[in-house]
């Protein structure tokens, strides 16, 4: 039983060697406006994308998004709107009432809309699930083409915990009706900025 | 119950098959325009199976370099050889920590190793929070399809269920009403669950991560709420290395449902501080099925659910009618393997019109491998008299010419003459549920005959 089992069995009973295939990342290559193309698949995915002309702009753009919130999580430095602070320490059961979370996002991938995000950006796993709201602030420099260029891009990280996220969260679980809104955030909106 | 016989159920509700059709068809469809929109797409399927091929010829290796990866980086690894070894390990995590109440994220692996009942039995409350799962837990049923659980249920039916179950208010079946109220419940669970269990899409042996893919965010709600989370996989869920994620993330959800990517795709490499996360690597079959030379590619797969939208039996017939954890295409030759008796009707249940093997993103050959377990299965299995008998017959005629003749003839003669009671009768499978074409007097070979003389 166990381990020792399960191992040769596999020994016993796998093929003979065949090699890993190289993969001609070339292939996959295409002339493509990668803002165009990452502003429409976020849309396609349910998600809102806004362009600030600067950093200075953001929290004036939230404000007027979400005029009548109270219980923000800001982890970003270009955003003073948050109202309460979290740590490493927080009880991530605190955070149920959490109206808006403020993330920086790392790196957009425009074949899919997705949005790179780890613990480095926010130091309480649950935050960007839990939050009824979600806001990604996402340098527009920072998009690459498809997710093979994601991965070289995340390579080197320290890894810990860290996700791709397209769009806010849903179902279509009754009758293949789409439902935004499921288990995860509500909503999720990109702030792009460009500097 | 063969497959034939639970098919026939289903079909009783003529309304709802045709909705089930046409509802799986459409994903199909989206899944098409996903695929079309990816340069390479072909390419990246060949890759992808590469990959496998690769995996499959030293999945020991790449278990061992997953396993000791994931301990540095202090996550802890068991291994189970079937499920009831499974089960007792996810048990005796749950006792280390006294824990009462679990949430659990869509696993089609715990559905194989029936862990709800056994928890269940030792008092464990486990609640399944992916929303179709939850629809089918509280119905007391099974997923219907691996990544659409709920896919045989109409939203009147969800909506009378939530009423008994959340005390939810008729709404005929409004799901933006639905979905909300089982948000809130279940919010309160993720809230006051001890652990949580997830499945696992992807093992990264190279760096000894995993990565759990959903919609809904209830994984993750689950495993970082919870203080312990226990992820559960079959050992054909390693790959190699990260970058191979590139690889299967592009198609993972485009073929499933069409999306470019799923809502959440989430790298747990490291447990957070103060919890714990625990990995059960499970063999439960699968090791014999890698002994198996023409059905080991079935251990390709990725759950993605494409060869059920294309079939045209999965869609008629539901996937109750399979009798299988994994139903379809790829459930039916998965499931022989473990159970060949039992499951001997389901090769059947396919027209061999290859069109799993086509939408199949990491490019098994289903129905060549259905044609192969039939006949496996007609050397070790016993079949019906009838169909025994028919083919016994049907051979000895199709070798004799001038009997083959004279069985066209009268065929042709009875089923134009003979009453209707013995035309339809139970020898004639075809004429179960459809009227035969109208019979023509003279045979292609004669027909070919005379007009080739008049054509000269």
């Amino acid at each position: 039983m166990g381990r020792d089992a399960i191992l040769k069995s596999i020994k016993n009973n796998k093929p003979t060697l065949i090699p890993s295939p190289e993969i001609n990342l070339e292939s996959f290559e295409e002339e493509i406006d990668v803002l165009t193309a990452f502003k429409e698949k976020v849309a396609l995915v349910g998600g809102t994308i806004i362009e600030l002309d600067s950093v200075k702009n953001i929290d004036t753009k939230i404000k007027s998004l979400y005029p009548n919130i109270s219980k923000i999580i800001s982890c970003v430095d270009e955003s003073q709107l948050g109202t309460i602070l979290i740590s490493e320490k927080t009880d991530p059961h605190k955070l149920e009432s959490i109206e808006l979370a403020i993330v920086k996002g790392e790196l957009g991938v425009a074949e899919n809309g997705a949005v790179w995000i780890s613990e480095n950006d926010f130091p309480i796993r649950v935050l960007p699930f839990i939050t009824n709201d979600l806001t990604l602030i996402l340098n527009k420099k920072n998009i690459c083409s498809n997710l093979h260029e994601a991965y070289k891009l995340i390579g080197k990280r320290k890894r810990t915990f860290g996700l791709f996220i397209s769009g806010p969260s849903k179902t279509a679980d009754i009758e293949q009706c789409l439902v935004i809104g499921a288990q995860g955030a509500m909503s999720l909106t990109i702030l792009l900025i460009d500097n | 119950m063969n497959h034939a016989k639970k098919a026939a159920i289903f079909n009783k509700n003529e309304a709802k098959v045709n909705w089930h059709d046409k509802a799986l068809w459409y994903v199909r469809e989206k899944r098409d325009n996903a695929a079309h929109d990816v340069k390479g797409w072909e390419y990246l399927r060949e890759v992808a199976s590469g990959i496998k091929a690769n995996v499959l010829s030293d999945l020991d290796t790449y278990l061992i370099e997953f396993e000791s990866n994931a301990t540095k980086n202090g996550i802890k690894v068991h291994w189970a050889s079937d499920a009831e070894e499974h089960n007792k390990i996810v048990h005796k995590v749950l006792e280390t920590h006294n824990a009462k109440k679990v949430v659990k994220s869509k696993s089609m692996l715990t559905e194989e190793c029936h862990l709800n009942p056994y928890l269940e039995s030792k008092g464990i409350e486990v609640v399944d929070t992916d929303l179709g799962e939850y629809i089918v837990q509280i119905a007391k049923e099974t997923p219907s399809h691996i990544v659409l659980p709920a896919i045989h249920k109409t939203k009147e039916e969800v909506d009378a269920l939530f009423q008994e179950h959340l005390g939810t208010t008729p709404s005929n079946g409004n799901p933006e009403y639905l979905t909300n109220e089982a948000r809130k419940h279940l919010r309160n669970k993720f809230l006051e669950a001890d652990v949580a269990i997830t499945g696992v899409n992807f093992a990264v042996a190279e760096t000894g991560g995993i990565v759990v893919c959903t919609n809904e965010g209830n994984a993750d709600m689950g495993a970082h709420l919870a203080p312990v989370h226990i992820a559960c996989m079959g050992i054909e869920k390693i790959i190699p290395k990260e970058e191979h994620l590139g690889v299967f993330l592009r198609l993972l959800a485009r073929s499933a449902t069409g999306q470019p990517i799923t809502t959440y795709s989430s790298h747990f490499n490291k447990p957070s501080e103060g919890s714990e996360l625990h990995i059960i690597i499970v063999d439960n079959g699968r090791t014999e099925q890698l002994s198996r030379e023409d059905f080991r590619s079935s251990l390709h797969c990725i759950r993605c659910g494409a060869c059920m939208n294309t079939c045209p039996i999965y869609r008629r017939s539901g996937g109750h009618s399979y009798d299988a954890t994994i139903p379809g295409p790829i459930g039916s030759i998965l499931s022989p393997g473990k159970d060949l008796t039992k499951h001997s009707s389901l090769p059947f249940a396919s027209t061999l019109c290859g069109s799993c093997s086509n939408v199949c993103p990491v490019k098994i050959n289903i129905h060549e491998q259905l044609y192969k377990w039939r006949q496996l299965i007609v050397k070790d299995v016993k079949q019906p008299v009838v169909k025994k008998t028919v083919l016994k017959i049907v051979g000895k005629v199709l070798r004799n010419r001038t009997l083959y003749n004279l069985a066209g003839k009268s065929a042709r003669f009875m089923l134009k003459y003979a009453p209707r009671f013995m035309v339809y009768s139970k020898l004639n499978a075809w004429g179960k549920a459809r009227e035969l074409p109208e019979i023509k007097n003279e045979n292609f070979d004669t027909w070919y005959k005379i007009n080739r003389k008049n054509n000269g």
